[in-house]
């Protein structure tokens, strides 16, 4: 497999590298729900329901959240390009 | 059977008669390229094995093996670059195929006024393309150091505790993103314009993505010009000049050329 640092968007298993590729494909979901609780928190603090501390408490939890990826991206050799995999005709998953 | 008839291009026949073509192979290798001529237009085609080629096989052929389509993509390219350089000429696309030499005289009658005119506004005239790529962090970094209101917010923030801090560096962020790609279409669009001045047509056309590029850029602009021959060193030079001022912001221009009038020229 020879998907890191490469930016075609797709995951080429490739047996002799398949850690490499199994972690991509991990972080790539991975990433995709971080985003998508991330984008779910931003509404609940635009709506206003959600007192002064739970909003303090959900953006810590966020921000070392993405602190943790941005770790784990950098001990796998991927940036941010190598988890945008291409979904054809749907377009790039991020 | 009879014989299905591939076309290249159409050229006028007062330049198809005074020069004359080299030998050139057509798109199965046995055949020859050759001339049918209808009064002003002159077709070069090529003669194809109904047996072998049908609509059906070209279309699988086309979607399911990439090894034939590449080389034959690229046949019929260096075919119409070649008739390029000889005749002023319209070019087909890819694959037009014609049932017998009557269909396609047929066909050349009824459209001969638009063929007329085409062949009028293509002599002395060069079609160029100009693809702009951009490094958007680099670019993203300018828009957020040298954007007022944006540093206006990020002093706001500063104070706030490191949970709230997150979220609104979040909205800055959209804030840059959006900003970015207003940055990217005014910066193309002035450079569209000022091209346009020296063609005679210019036209946008959909940016590519980095699967066909290969290239780590994003492609922001992909244009093409219809240039009198006289103002392509012009055109190129006004190019050169932007890459050099502008390459430091993350911008990269790529421009080529000539090419076979694809987009200025309509058969049908």
């Amino acid at each position: 497999m020879q998907l890191a640092n490469q930016t075609n968007g797709r995951i080429n298993i490739d047996p002799d590298k398949a850690e490499q590729g199994l972690a991509q494909l991990v972080l790539t979901v991975v990433e995709l729900l971080r985003q998508i609780v991330e984008r779910h928190a931003m509404r609940r603090v635009e709506g206003g329901t959600l007192s002064d501390e739970q909003v303090e408490n959900l953006g810590v939890a966020l921000m070392n959240l993405e602190e943790k990826m941005e770790e784990l991206k950098d001990v796998f050799g991927l940036d941010a390009e190598d988890l945008n995999i291409d979904l054809g005709p749907l377009g790039s998953l991020l | 059977m009879s014989n299905l008839l591939y076309l290249y291009g159409l050229v006028p026949s007062h330049e198809a008669t005074t020069t004359p073509l080299p030998s050139i192979k057509g798109f199965d290798h046995d055949s020859v390229i050759y001339s049918i001529s209808l009064n002003d237009v002159t077709a070069y085609v090529c003669e194809l094995d109904s047996d072998y080629y049908s609509e059906e096989t070209i279309s699988d052929k086309i979607n399911n093996d990439m090894e034939w389509l590449q080389e034959k993509a690229f046949h019929h390219h260096e075919t119409v670059q070649q008739l390029a350089k000889q005749y002023t000429i319209v070019p087909l696309k890819f694959c037009t195929l014609y049932k017998s030499e009557d269909s396609l005289k047929h066909t050349i009658e009824s459209n001969k006024e638009k063929l007329k005119e085409t062949f009028k506004m293509l002599e002395g005239n060069e079609e160029w393309n100009l693809k702009i790529y951009c490094n958007d962090e680099q670019l993203k970094k300018k828009v957020s150091e040298s954007n007022a209101s944006i540093e206006a917010k990020r002093q706001e923030i500063s104070q706030l505790p490191p949970g709230r801090q997150f979220f609104e560096k979040k909205k800055i962020d959209e804030l840059i993103n959006q900003e970015l790609e207003n940055e990217k279409n005014l910066f193309c669009e002035e450079i569209h314009e000022k091209l346009k001045k020296i063609s005679l047509f210019g036209s946008i056309k959909k940016n590519w993505s980095k699967d066909v590029t290969g290239r780590k850029e994003k492609m922001a602009w992909n244009s093409v010009f219809l240039l009198p021959t006289p103002n392509v060193e012009e055109f190129i030079e006004e190019i050169k000049l932007d890459e050099e001022t502008y390459g430091i912001d993350g911008w990269d221009f790529e421009v080529s050329g000539p090419w076979p009038a694809y987009h200025f020229s309509s058969f049908t």
